[in-house]
């Protein structure tokens, strides 16, 4: 058993120098425990019909850190707080970006904001990708729906940081061609060398103009050659869609220590407190979002 | 070290009135046995054990975390209670606030909890103070005095600065050695229930109870929540904003795993969704993850939810029926 304290250290450099990991505590928002800070929305965009994004601009003055895969809780003043991933890496600096589903009554308050409107923000919380044990691997980074948004971090950070991945491919599903999130990145993601993009919807509406594949996120994998020994999957989405994800990995020979899963479950503090996040010993939100397959070995989730 | 009568006791603590608040277990006009303030009334430490969730003096059943104005900014006016002097608990209850102390300090610091508990001073009660005279544990130094009961006398064991300055005020009181006799009553009480418990959490970490059983039990339970409300170790939260005029307060209250709302994943999927699913968190949850993350079992059998449980299935009679079961 992997003790819950053995906190990841990003002491190490990376090859690529465009930034290094921090000591965390010292470089978040947010005062004391469950003060957030106050920051302006900057700009609003559609991604979906239910998915916006939302961009906040961090000044330099603001020592805020993250690594990709981690999330912050966000404020909507008068309707609580929601955890929200940071969906830009950290190699893009000075602004966040946050891709949220009109979900419930705070994200739907949300939506109706306008840019100046002002939010909090307390973060960046949880154990994201460890991008230390992705370093040199041929990178498998599925997403399933909303599961995008917190993949694009990392993706975002392979591309600033190529040289640091052997190859790199990217498995996408959703339900249907509307609901893609980030149409754009992954047009560009597709046409580009950096990356090996593939996208596969559930169904497709009549006489729509979508010509991709269609089909369930799983049935992207048997095709691929996998050389298994030095890749490392990624898995970002519905816990619904792991168990078959899984198991399409273990037949390309992936056993679970290259098998790197999110999960995600509502959450009030983000700081390990409140226990709404909890999985059997662990607590979503400060030993995750992000786990090692191998450390869900014989809890309540991996059944 | 000094013995003192439980009369020069509350003499002491009439005369540092002003300087604290003191809180400690009393009796209702209708004979309840509740936790109060220190009124004409003597406190009742011979009484037994308060029958609700004490910590909850630190982790109150809802707080403040914060104010905000319409025009963003947070409310900075703390309060400027007294500093609280609790006194009246158990061994089994002080151990339990020094887990809910780790928990709150440990990783991120929480605050709002730790602010309020670090002014505090702490008075346990042990030796002959049961109900019929019968021998409490001797915590032996979870607390920062404790009050250790040979029948006639309360001999003082101090065990921490704040608890040096107290003793240090009491005037009254003669020098004894006799404290030796009551520890060595103390470390010889047998505690057949903390050995059930242990088998309990073994027999669970080793999957060797079955899925029938915590149907079987969760079917007696009526989701009221009673045990989880009473827990002196049960922490969980929820938290939520109220609209006032031209500001928001966000609070927290305290939320409970055996309500079916409890857990969602972001997906909506509820990990939690039956009953029997949330029995065997609550008590695993005791005996088997806090023993992984915390290095020891969180349960300290202080009976509070066997008391309150309407349905005779609190943690140590589950205990008692798995050892019986499985073991
Ligand atoms: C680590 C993490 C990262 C996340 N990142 C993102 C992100 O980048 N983008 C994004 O859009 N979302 C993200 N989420 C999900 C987001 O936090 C939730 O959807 C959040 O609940 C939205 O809050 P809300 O108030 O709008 O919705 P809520 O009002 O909480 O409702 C959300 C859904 O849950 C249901 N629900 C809520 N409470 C209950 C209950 N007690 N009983 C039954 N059903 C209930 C609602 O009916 C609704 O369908 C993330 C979640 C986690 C844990
Ligand atoms: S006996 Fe019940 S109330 Fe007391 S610590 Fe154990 S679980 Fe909590
Ligand atoms: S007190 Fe008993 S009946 Fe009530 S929720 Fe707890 S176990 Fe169930
Ligand atoms: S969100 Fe509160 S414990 Fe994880």
């Amino acid at each position: 058993m992997v003790s819950c304290f053995e906190k990841k250290q990003y002491s190490e450099r990376g090859n690529c120098d465009c930034f290094h990991f921090g000591v965390f505590m010292d470089s978040r928002i947010g005062h004391a425990a469950y003060e957030p800070a106050i920051y302006s929305i900057h700009s609003i965009s559609d991604l979906t019909p239910h998915e916006k994004l939302f961009r906040i601009e961090i000044p330099d003055a603001v020592d805020f850190r993250h690594e990709p895969g981690q999330f912050v809780q966000l404020s909507v003043w008068g309707w609580g707080e929601a955890p929200i991933s940071i969906s830009n890496s950290p190699t893009r600096k000075g602004y966040l970006e946050f891709a949220i589903r009109h979900a419930g009554s705070l994200t739907g308050a949300l939506h109706q904001m306008r840019p100046g409107s002002k939010i909090g923000l307390r973060g960046p919380f949880g154990n994201g990708f460890d991008v230390n044990r992705l370093r040199s691997q041929n990178l498998l980074l599925i997403a399933g729906g909303c599961g995008l948004a917190p993949l694009r971090s990392l993706i975002q950070y392979c591309e600033d940081c190529r040289d640091e991945f052997m190859d790199i491919r990217i498995l996408y599903g959703a339900k249907t061609p509307h609901d893609l999130l980030y149409k754009s990145d992954l047009a560009a993601w597709m046409e580009s060398e950096t990356f090996d993009c593939r996208i596969i919807v559930d169904f497709v509406a009549p006489n729509h103009g979508y010509s991709g594949k269609i089909g369930l996120l799983p049935e992207l994998i048997p095709p691929l050659e996998v050389e298994a020994e030095n890749t490392t999957a990624v898995l970002v989405g519905p816990p619904m869609m792991y168990p078959f994800v899984v198991e399409a990995l273990r037949k390309k020979g992936l056993d679970d220590e290259r098998i790197m899963v999110s999960l995600e479950r509502h959450m009030k503090c983000g700081i390990g407190k409140c226990g709404h996040c909890a999985i059997d010993h662990f607590s979503c939100c400060i030993d995750g979002p992000v786990f090692l397959l191998r450390d869900l070995q014989g809890t309540e989730w991996a059944g | 070290m000094k013995t003192i009568t439980c009369d020069q006791f509350h003499h002491f603590l009439y005369s540092i009135r002003e300087d604290f608040e003191i809180v400690g277990p009393v009796i209702l006009h209708d004979g309840t046995l509740s936790l109060g303030r220190l009124t004409a009334e003597p406190l009742a430490l011979f009484a037994g054990r308060i029958p609700f969730r004490f910590t909850s003096l630190f982790f109150p059943h809802s707080e403040r975390l914060f104010a905000m104005s319409d025009e963003y900014r947070f409310d900075k006016s703390g309060s400027s209670a007294k500093p609280l002097l609790v006194v009246g608990w158990r061994a089994e209850d002080l151990e339990a606030l020094e887990f809910i102390d780790e928990f709150f300090r440990t990783g991120f610091r929480d605050d709002v909890f730790c602010d309020r508990r670090q002014s505090s001073v702490v008075i346990g009660v042990s030796g002959r103070c049961g109900v019929n005279g019968e021998f409490c544990r001797i915590s032996e130094g979870k607390c920062d005095m404790e009050l250790i009961y040979d029948g006639k006398h309360f001999i003082m064991a101090e065990y921490t600065e704040n608890g040096r300055f107290l003793s240090e005020k009491i005037v009254w009181g003669e020098e004894t050695d006799s404290l030796e006799a009551l520890l060595q009553e103390s470390r010889a009480l047998r505690t057949p229930e903390r050995e059930i418990l242990q088998t309990a959490s073994q027999l669970l970490m080793r999957n060797q109870v079955d899925d029938d059983f915590w149907a079987e039990i969760a079917d007696r339970c009526i989701q009221c929540t009673s045990c989880t409300n009473v827990c002196p170790t049960c922490t969980c939260f929820d938290v939520y904003d109220m609209r006032l005029k031209r500001k928001i307060e966000r609070y927290r209250m305290w939320d409970s795993c055996q309500m079916s709302g409890f857990m969602r994943e972001a997906s909506g999927h509820n990990p939690l969704a039956s009953q029997s699913d949330r029995t065997r968190r609550r008590i695993r949850h005791k005996l088997v993850d806090d023993l992984h993350r915390w290095g020891r079992m969180t349960c300290f059998l202080c009976g509070r939810c066997d008391d309150v449980c309407p349905t005779g299935i609190g943690m140590k009679a589950v205990a008692a029926e798995i050892v019986e079961r499985f073991g």
